[in-house]
């Protein structure tokens, strides 16, 4: 399987950021600095599920609803 | 008159306060920023500070070394006062015991009582944070993360220095002096806001990967797989022994875009390398090289200028390593004069916070 971090990145950037661009900045560079870049993964990336697991967490920090 | 410097480096903090008094005088500021040298006894001054300007929010922090329009200071107290025509509105709230605990959301609490809106709902355009943190807490890192989980508000600022001593900082704020902790203050600029972040680094074409860090101690143990201080040696092609003396031009970089986050090697432990900042398994950074302060600089004010038409003040959270570099290289000078032509303040840094803590940048809050 490949492609589901990506999904959940651009899932907790479109959730967070509401679409306004002065957040998909910011909100990009938190996951950044949590250590998942976000423009690191493509839809052909590995299904890591250590990675898939602490964006899940991520997303928990940052309060987006992955559902 | 929206916004106001003054500073002093007179001897005593008594005569300190009154000097930035006298300049103020015929001001009603609602807020004032201070920062000091660490030679001044902090219990005493951040009491006669709010003393002095009792009905404004008042608060600082040391530093290791001052800024003030056109001006790079040592052994003074540089403050900036606004108005209500700057600052509409503010709310200081004071995190303690940092290192060890998460403060963050019951300082979000006072924000929200006072401003009546939860702060996952606050208006990131209309709404700016400053933060001021001990500099030797080591606790940046999570105060950051934590206030970006819980907000989209921006908060900027930066870790409060000693003269590099390296013993002790403090935070000034409600008339008096803390360690271990972090004042918040919640602005509501009256004309807007703009954030400036600068630094003067080229990304090289060397990366090197965290594969074993001790994120608490901000040390990298390995990267690629190699003891930190060999493969950090080897992409630079030097002996480790010399490495150290390649820190200051040749940082490390979070990459975003084109945008570094720098991480600013410390030391060499063993072979470990300490930084200034963490930095998380996994971590992909790549080597910078340093380009001109000055120039840089110079660059980014004039481009936030033309795109702002005017700039009414600038706290200006200028690192530390920045300032050593432009002391060694005789810019210091040069470096005040981009900022003689605007209301400035500003301070040399033990670390600059903006979305996280970084290093080696001068990170800028613009009032518009």
């Amino acid at each position: 399987m490949a492609g589901q971090i990506k999904e959940l990145i651009d899932t907790i950037i479109a959730k967070r950021s509401k679409g306004l661009k002065g957040l998909i900045y910011t909100t990009k560079a938190k996951l950044l600095l949590k250590g998942i870049d976000p423009d690191g993964y493509n839809e052909a990336s590995d299904d890591n599920p250590l990675i898939l697991e602490r964006i899940r967490k991520i997303a928990v920090e940052l309060g987006v609803d992955m559902r | 008159m929206g916004i106001i410097t003054a500073h002093s480096s007179k001897e005593t903090v008594r005569d300190i306060v009154s000097d930035i008094g006298h300049q103020a005088s015929g001001f009603a500021p609602n807020t004032v920023i201070y920062f000091a040298s660490s030679c001044f006894d902090p219990e005493s001054l951040s009491r006669q500070m709010q003393e002095k300007f009792k009905n404004a929010s008042v608060f600082g922090c040391s530093t290791a070394g001052e800024i003030v329009s056109g001006k790079m200071l040592k052994g003074s107290v540089a403050a900036m006062l606004f108005d209500t025509e700057s600052v509409a509105d503010i709310c200081i709230a004071v995190a303690e015991n940092i290192r060890s605990e998460n403060r963050v959301p019951e300082a979000f609490r006072q924000f929200e009582a006072y401003y009546r809106t939860q702060m996952a709902e606050m208006d990131f355009e209309k709404y700016v944070g400053v933060i001021l943190a001990d500099g030797l807490s080591g606790a940046e890192e999570r105060l950051m993360e934590k206030i970006g989980d819980l907000t989209d508000v921006v908060f900027i600022g930066a870790s409060a220095g000693d003269d590099l001593k390296f013993k002790q900082t403090y935070i000034y704020a409600n008339g008096k002096a803390y360690t271990d902790a972090a004042v918040l203050a919640l602005i509501r600029p009256a004309k807007g806001f703009d954030v400036i972040k600068t630094q003067s680094f080229c990304a090289l074409d060397r990366k090197l990967t965290a594969t074993k860090v001790n994120e608490a101690k901000r040390t990298v143990l390995e990267f690629d797989f190699k003891p930190a201080a060999m493969a950090y040696a080897e992409a630079l092609g030097i002996p480790v022994k010399e490495a150290g003396s390649h820190f200051m031009r040749h940082p490390m970089g979070l990459m975003f875009g084109d945008e570094p986050y720098v991480r600013s090697p410390q030391q060499i432990r063993g072979n470990d390398m300490a930084f200034y900042c963490n930095i998380k398994e996994g971590m992909e950074l790549s080597l910078l090289e340093s380009t001109d302060i000055v120039s840089d600089t110079r660059q980014a004010l004039a481009e936030k200028k033309a795109e702002l038409n005017s700039i009414s003040g600038i706290i200006n959270f200028h690192c530390i390593l920045r300032t050593l570099e432009l002391e060694q290289k005789g810019q210091t000078e040069a470096y005040g004069n981009i900022f003689s032509d605007i209301p400035t303040l500003g301070f040399s840094t033990y670390g600059e916070e903006y979305i996280g803590h970084i290093n080696q940048t001068s990170t800028m809050l613009v009032f518009r």
